[in-house]
């Protein structure tokens, strides 16, 4: 029986794909597991994987807007059922052929030939960073290399990461997922809404996270600040400037004060390597933004060389970027720290994590007005909650305390970025 | 085999004192040999021993490399000598257009028995045209072959070889090694062509070095030592043909590798190199590979600026270290 | 000189062989039967018989890229000749060389020269090693009007002058240096009398006259043989064909290659000759041609039943040695 190749529902609300292209002719082998077509919703690029070996018979067209649950294609047993499919289900588009014809020869890099030793099962795509050494390491021992952290440069998993996983004592067998499932179901009499399978950007943020929380030790700091300077500052620039392009935001502001508290405390400005700390001569402020699907930090370059003016014209155009997913490789790299800014959902203190291999992060709060005792006078005064997260490893409670103390004067009085 | 040091100059001359005894057939022509012996007395007592063997040409670099390979054709065994390497630009169209491919173009009806002597390389102050490392050229020339030895003993045993050779070899000798002493036995011997020597054992990155930068990766191996790292220095000595199975057999074991040579990084031999390993060995390699050469400007005059555009064994250290995670 | 009748006749045959293979080259090329380009030395055909026809076997001949007359005149083996021409393994060059290329080493062709004045050198290298065995061969270096403005022929002038290399230059005026007149290329006209600068004899000769080019080439080969040095012999003559096949020529008028061809042919020049000294007669010259066509024949015959080379024969003959790791012997 042949196969069918579907559109998986991800997330919640998608109900539609664009089907972008095949990686796979018909008549093609696929091993299970190999990429066979990507696909694109509103907010996110995947890649569909084959459910099982076999030789492939796409049925849609690339360009083809696709809906959730809909067969794409087929994946024959041999030969044989491969000419009946064709014979019931003749490919749609009169273009498919030559769409396939041209991507062949540049997609052939990507493909993984089945069953050769030390290959790997790994979704292509995933870009999880590892020397050709220890793929073939991993793949001889049968280790996920998804699963083991990177200790190269860019989290690169090299041998002697291998070595390590390979030395570490080996983990009790896991039950099998759809067992966990059922028992969870059962146990707790839950009914399954929906599955969103971790993959993708999903997959990259929670390798991402939880090398942070393993590889640092963290800690938070948190106080609050007067929002009054800022808004000032904020009103008189937006006054001057008078444009309609361009607005100052408050998180243009707060980049700008970030990167130059980190003129002045430059081992926060840092990265742990090995056995060294790498502090930065550049200062390239990360900027987190939701996307939906997921997070993505795009990055101010040299933000302490700019003007507010030019960060928040960066701003606005990397988040347009973003929306957009036109944001190049360039924009989301070699970042040195970032700011998370969840105010806008009401926020005040929280524990942002680490965005690995920096070494500290800025939690952005609210800014809401609250009672303050200022020379002994109760006053109303618009505060705004920090909350900066850093690796102990590197850098201490007292001098994350200081950068945190110059932080905060800097947005009571952004005067002193000056 | 008895321990006796001497200089690269020397053991230079005594290999050609005993091919020249071998063989009536060896002369050696170029500029300036006579007199004084060899610019670098690397000709030391060869004028008075074979007279008229050692011939002084006019300065006239096509007519003696047209020397070479017409005699090369006609039953005679020459030894061209580039006075410096640098001026081979004077006869590219009789080293590159003629001998490499006068051979193949004939269908292999002659042997071009032919060793063109090349001293090369930088350091002595001696500017942008005196100080060249070329090798890269002639390796992209099919028809040459290409040795560029670094000690002493090598040099004795491979100028013997290219002399015997039935094919044209572009001879690299680094000018600031004629001084240079090394333990050379007394007794005739042969290294073949094409046979790169593994120079020092290590288990954690493979040093790629010939000529000048053996010394450079020697020096640097000690250093990596402190830092708890064994480096294999492979010294290729041949680059045409290259002895990939010696180096496979080092990089299968290291799983790293730095890649030193004097001539400047764009389009030399490390690339050549580089581009082979990751073809054959890509399984096996942890790290990228690392090359560590000249800078790419024509090699300056001023001794800070020529040694700062010179590789330098800290380099060497700097790429092991990246390249094996320390 | 007095030349018996016999020789001249091969002299003869010789110069006709030369103009019948160029000839079926011309209409080979033509047809598209040989690749890539040819570049043919009609009208030059005493040139090369008047130098060759003084040599023996193991003296040695560099030529040029328009060389076809070179080989022939020094005894080169027709078949493999044509076979070169046409790409076939049974060529010269197991058709790795072709025209441009064209070499037999075994009876002293040390290669023609796709590079101008490529050829200077090496016979310097020739003429080196034939004073080092202390042999009396000499070595012969064709090359063109055009080569003589190149600096290698400089450098190898000067020292085959100053160690008296037992050399002859045979420079072939043939005014045209690929599409530009030597009356706009050369500082002098009579390239012979550079010689003078280099302390050698020049020797300006009727390049088609054939028994011109012969007597001086015979007197310069002698003063080599004894060791007395080179000699500089410009053989005066014209390009009749462009300078490759399909040439458009657009730098001369008809008029004046029909000018020599009509009435300077080294051929006609020489049968007239031949006729005019009761040598020999009409018949007899026509017999000669006809003998010639039907070698020629024979050999083109050859050439096209001969096999193209494997493809992966590309990759033979570049080593003579091609040991890796292993020892010389």
């Amino acid at each position: 029986m042949a196969i069918e190749i579907t559109i998986p529902k991800l997330g919640l609300t998608m109900k539609e794909a664009r089907l972008v292209k095949w990686f796979f002719q018909a008549g093609q082998t696929v091993a299970a597991e190999q990429t066979v077509a990507l696909i694109e919703t509103d907010k996110v690029s995947f890649e569909i994987v084959a459910p099982s070996n076999g030789l492939v018979n796409p049925v849609v067209a690339e360009g083809t807007t696709v809906l959730v649950a809909q067969v794409i294609g087929y994946v024959a047993a041999d030969e044989k059922e491969l000419e009946q499919l064709q014979k019931e289900n003749p490919a749609e588009a009169g273009t498919l052929a030559e769409h396939l014809e041209d991507k062949s020869s540049e997609e052939k890099g990507e493909k993984t030939t089945p069953g050769t030793p030390g290959a790997l099962k790994l979704k292509p795509g995933e870009r999880i960073i590892s020397s050709p050494l220890a793929r073939r390491m991993a793949g001889e021992h049968g280790l996920d290399l998804a699963e083991i952290p990177g200790s190269g440069p860019g989290g690169r998993i090299v041998e002697a990461d291998i070595l390590q996983a390979l030395a570490a004592p080996p983990k009790t067998e896991p039950q099998k997922a759809d067992q966990v499932q059922e028992d969870f179901e059962s146990n707790l009499d839950l009914t399954l809404a929906d599955e969103i399978p971790i993959q993708g950007v999903r997959k990259v943020i929670a390798r991402n996270m939880h090398l942070s929380v393993s590889t640092q030790a963290q800690l938070t700091l948190q106080t609050d600040a007067s929002a009054s300077g800022m808004q000032n500052f904020r009103k008189k620039v937006n006054k001057i400037i008078d444009s309609d392009e361009v607005k100052v935001s408050y998180n243009a502001i707060i980049v700008k004060a970030v990167a130059m508290a980190l003129r002045q405390h430059p081992n926060i400005n840092a990265s742990m390597d090995g056995e060294v700390i790498k502090v930065w001569k550049q200062i390239h402020i990360g900027v987190a933004m939701d996307l939906g699907q997921g997070l993505i930090v795009p990055k101010i370059r040299s933000a302490d060389t700019k003007s507010i003016i030019s960060i928040a014209g960066e701003l606005s155009q990397l988040a347009d970027k973003a929306k957009n997913k036109t944001l190049l490789l360039d924009d989301l790299q070699n970042g040195t720290f970032t700011i998370s800014n969840l105010g806008a959902w009401g926020v005040d203190h929280f524990t942002p994590i680490v965005n690995y291999p920096e070494s500290a992060i800025l939690g952005l709060g609210r800014i809401v007005e609250k009672p303050y005792v200022k020379n002994s006078e109760v006053i109303v005064d618009p505060r705004i909650s920090l909350s900066l997260t850093f690796d102990h490893r590197i850098i201490d409670g007292a001098p994350g305390a200081m950068f945190l103390k110059t932080l905060t004067r800097m947005i009571e009085e952004p005067l002193l970025m000056l | 085999m008895s321990e006796r040091i001497i200089s690269t100059s020397a053991a230079l001359a005594e290999a050609l004192h005993e091919e020249m005894a071998r063989d009536e057939s060896v002369f050696i022509i170029g500029e300036d040999l006579v007199s004084h012996e060899g610019i670098f007395g690397q000709f030391k007592g060869l004028p008075t021993e074979f007279p008229g063997r050692i011939i002084d040409a006019p300065i006239s670099e096509s007519a003696i490399a047209g020397v070479g390979i017409g005699s090369a054709l006609t039953g005679m065994r020459p030894i061209v000598d580039m006075h410096f390497s640098d001026f081979v630009t004077c006869c590219m169209d009789e080293i590159c257009n003629q001998t490499a491919k006068i051979r193949y173009m004939s269908g292999g009806q002659v042997k071009v028995p032919m060793v063109l002597w090349c001293p090369d390389g930088a350091g002595l102050r001696a500017a942008a045209q005196h100080s060249q490392s070329l090798e890269a050229w002639f390796v992209h020339t099919p028809g040459l072959k290409v040795v560029v030895p670094s000690e002493p003993a090598d040099v004795k045993g491979l100028i013997k070889s290219a002399v015997r050779d039935d094919d044209p070899v572009m001879f690299f000798q680094h000018k600031q090694l004629f001084a240079r002493q090394g333990p050379v036995p007394e007794e005739p011997y042969l290294i073949p062509l094409g046979q790169a020597a593994v120079k020092r054992e290590g288990n954690d990155v493979t040093l790629l070095c010939y000529g000048s930068s053996y010394y450079l990766c020697k020096e640097a191996a000690q250093v990596l030592v402190d830092l708890n790292i064994e480096s294999e220095i492979v010294d290729l000595r041949t680059l045409s043909p290259l002895d990939m199975e010696t180096v496979a057999q080092s990089i299968r074991k290291t799983h790293r590798v730095v890649i030193v040579h004097e001539a400047c990084l764009t389009g030399g031999y490390g690339g050549e190199l580089s581009a082979i390993i990751q073809d054959e060995l890509f399984d096996y390699l942890d790290a990228p590979i690392k090359r560590v050469a000249a800078r790419d400007v024509p090699i300056p005059f001023s001794p800070g600026l020529e040694d700062y555009c010179l590789p330098k064994v800290s380099d060497v250290v700097a790429a092991v270290r990246a390249v094996t995670y320390k | 000189m007095a030349e018996d009748a016999r020789k001249l006749l091969e002299l003869f045959q010789c110069m006709v062989t030369i103009r019948q293979f160029e000839t079926m080259a011309q209409e080979y090329f033509a047809a598209g039967e040989i690749p890539g380009f040819i570049h043919l030395s009609i009208g030059q055909e005493a040139s090369s018989v008047g130098v060759c026809s003084c040599l023996r076997p193991d003296d040695y001949v560099t030529t040029t890229h328009r060389g076809h007359g070179h080989m022939i005149a020094k005894g080169a083996d027709l078949k493999k000749m044509v076979a070169e021409l046409l790409g076939k393994k049974t060529g010269f060059c197991k058709g790795k060389g072709g025209s441009m290329h064209i070499a037999d080493f075994s009876i002293g062709i040390l290669g023609a020269n796709g590079v101008v004045a490529g050829g200077l050198p090496i016979t310097a290298g020739a003429g080196f090693s034939i004073k080092m065995r202390k042999t009396d061969q000499v070595a012969v270096c064709f090359f063109g009007d055009g080569a003589s403005n190149r600096g290698p022929v400089h450098e190898v002038m000067n020292m085959a002058s100053v160690w008296k290399l037992p050399i002859i230059f045979v420079v072939e005026n043939n005014q045209w240096a690929s599409t530009t007149p030597q009356t706009s290329t050369g500082s002098v006209q009579d390239l012979s009398i550079r010689a003078a600068g280099y302390n050698m004899p020049g020797v300006l000769v009727d390049g088609n006259d054939l028994l011109a080019v012969r007597n001086a080439a015979m007197e310069a080969i002698d003063r080599a043989r004894k060791g007395e040095g080179p000699t500089f012999i410009e053989n005066k003559t014209y390009r009749i064909r462009g300078h490759f096949e399909g040439d458009p020529q657009k730098y001369r008028t008809k008029a004046e290659v029909g000018k020599w061809q009509k009435k300077n042919d080294p051929i006609d020049l020489f049968s007239k000759y031949l006729i005019k000294n009761k040598k020999s007669d009409k018949s007899s010259l026509d017999k000669i041609r006809k003998d010639v066509e039907a070698e020629l024949g024979d050999a083109v015959a050859f050439a096209k039943d001969s096999p193209f080379p494997e493809p992966k024969e590309a990759l033979e003959d570049l080593f003579a040695n091609s040991y890796k790791g292993g020892s010389p012997s």
